[in-house]
C-alpha cells in the first residue's frame, strides 16, 4: 500500500521573511507616494480655483 | 512572527508581482491610452497633476476589473492551457487576498477618480467596473456566445472617462469613440477565440467558435469588420474630427477589412497554423492605439 498524500513542503523561513519585507517596502514606496499625490492634487485644484 | 510558525502551516504571503499579474497589465496598457487619449482630446485644458491622477484612477480600476474577473474565474482558468500560469489557478495566490485585493482597489480608485476629477467621472468608473464584474464575467460570459458583443461595453468605457474627467460632462465624440471600442471588440475577440477555441472548449465558456462554430464566428468577424469601419470614420463625415483622424481611420479600417475578409472567407485544414487569424488580432491591437492616437493629433494639429 503506497501513501497518497504528498509529502509536506518544508516551510521556507527564509522566502517567508523575503515577501514579507518586499511587500513591506513597496507598501511604503506607494504609501508615501499616495501622500504626495494627495498633496500635489490638493494644490492643482487650489490653483485652479 | 515566531508565533505563527509554531502554528501548522502559515501560507505564504503574496509576492507583489502575483498582484500585480492579477491587474492584466498588458490589458490595462490599451485601457491607460485610450483613457489618456480621451482625455487629451477633450476641449479645455486640464492640470498635469488632475490628467495624471485621473489617468490612474482609470488604470487601477481596471486593474481591480481584472483582479476581480481572475477571482471569480480561477476555476475556469485553471482548464484552458493559456491562463493555467496566472497566480490563481497556478496557486500562488490565495483567493481571499486576490477577492481583498480586487475589492480594495476598486474603491480607492473611484475615490482617487472622485478627488482629483469629479463625480461624473467618477459614476462613470463605478458602472464601468461593476458592469465589468457582476454584467460581462458572472452574467454574461459563462451564458451566451453574445458575451464579447454585449460586455464589450466594458473595455469601451474608459475613452468617455478620460473625456468626463476632463470636462465634467458628456459629447458626441467619446461617445462615437465608446461605439469604436464596442464595434472593435467582436472581431478583435473572436479573431483570438478562432486560435485558443480548444481551450475556451475545455473550459465550457460558450465563445462564438466553440457554440456556432467556426464558419459562422468567421462569417461574422467580417460583419462586425465592416459595421466598425464605418464606426471608425464616422466622426470624419460627422464634423466632430478632421481629415487628419479621417484618413488614417479610412486606410487602417481598409486594411482591417482586408484582413478580415481573409480571415472570413477561409477554411482551416489539419495542422493550420491559423497565421490570419493571429495576423488580424495582432494587427486588431494596433489599430485601436493608432486610431485613438489620430484623435489626439487631429486635435492637436488639426490639418
Amino acid at each position: 500500500m503506497t501513501d497518497e498524500t504528498p509529502p509536506e513542503q518544508p516551510f521556507d523561513e527564509a522566502e517567508y521573511r523575503r515577501r514579507q519585507r518586499s511587500r513591506a517596502n513597496l507598501m511604503g514606496w506607494m504609501l508615501g507616494g499616495l501622500a504626495l499625490l494627495f498633496f500635489f492634487i490638493t494644490l492643482a485644484r487650489m490653483v485652479g480655483k | 512572527m515566531a508565533q505563527s510558525l509554531t502554528h501548522g502551516e502559515p501560507a505564504l504571503p503574496a509576492d507583489w508581482r502575483d498582484l500585480f499579474a492579477l491587474t492584466k497589465p498588458r490589458v490595462m496598457s490599451l485601457v491607460v491610452f485610450t483613457a489618456l487619449c480621451g482625455l487629451l482630446a477633450a476641449p479645455g485644458s486640464v492640470h498635469p497633476v488632475l490628467a495624471f491622477s485621473s489617468i490612474l484612477a482609470i488604470a487601477l480600476g481596471a486593474g481591480a476589473s481584472g483582479a476581480l474577473n481572475q477571482w471569480y474565474e480561477a476555476g475556469l482558468d485553471a482548464k484552458m492551457k493559456r491562463t493555467a500560469g496566472r497566480p490563481l489557478p497556478a496557486g500562488r495566490l490565495d483567493p481571499q487576498t486576490a477577492l481583498h485585493f480586487g475589492v480594495g482597489l476598486a474603491a480607492f480608485s473611484v475615490f482617487l477618480m472622485l478627488f482629483a476629477a469629479n463625480w461624473q467621472a467618477a459614476l462613470l468608473l463605478t458602472i464601468s467596473i461593476l458592469f465589468y464584474v457582476f454584467v460581462y464575467t458572472m452574467w454574461l460570459k459563462p451564458r451566451t456566445p453574445q458575451n464579447i458583443v454585449i460586455g464589450g461595453a466594458a473595455g469601451a468605457f474608459p475613452p468617455m472617462i478620460g473625456w468626463v474627467a476632463a470636462t465634467g460632462s458628456l459629447a458626441p465624440l467619446p461617445v462615437l469613440l465608446f461605439l469604436l471600442i464596442f464595434l472593435w471588440t467582436p472581431p478583435h475577440f473572436w479573431a483570438l477565440a478562432l486560435f485558443v477555441r480548444s481551450d475556451y472548449a475545455a473550459a465550457g465558456i460558450p465563445m462564438m467558435p466553440v457554440v456556432a462554430g467556426e464558419t459562422s464566428t468567421r462569417r461574422q468577424i467580417l460583419v462586425y469588420s465592416l459595421i466598425m469601419a464605418v464606426g471608425a470614420i464616422a466622426p470624419w463625415p460627422l464634423g466632430y474630427t478632421g481629415s487628419l483622424y479621417g484618413w488614417t481611420a479610412v486606410v487602417l479600417s481598409a486594411v482591417f477589412v482586408l484582413l478580415s475578409i481573409q480571415v472570413g472567407t477561409r477554411t482551416t485544414g489539419q495542422d493550420d497554423r491559423m497565421q490570419p487569424e493571429k495576423r488580424l488580432f495582432a494587427y486588431s491591437i494596433a489599430y485601436l492605439f493608432i486610431l485613438f492616437g489620430a484623435v489626439v493629433a487631429d486635435h492637436w494639429w488639426p490639418l
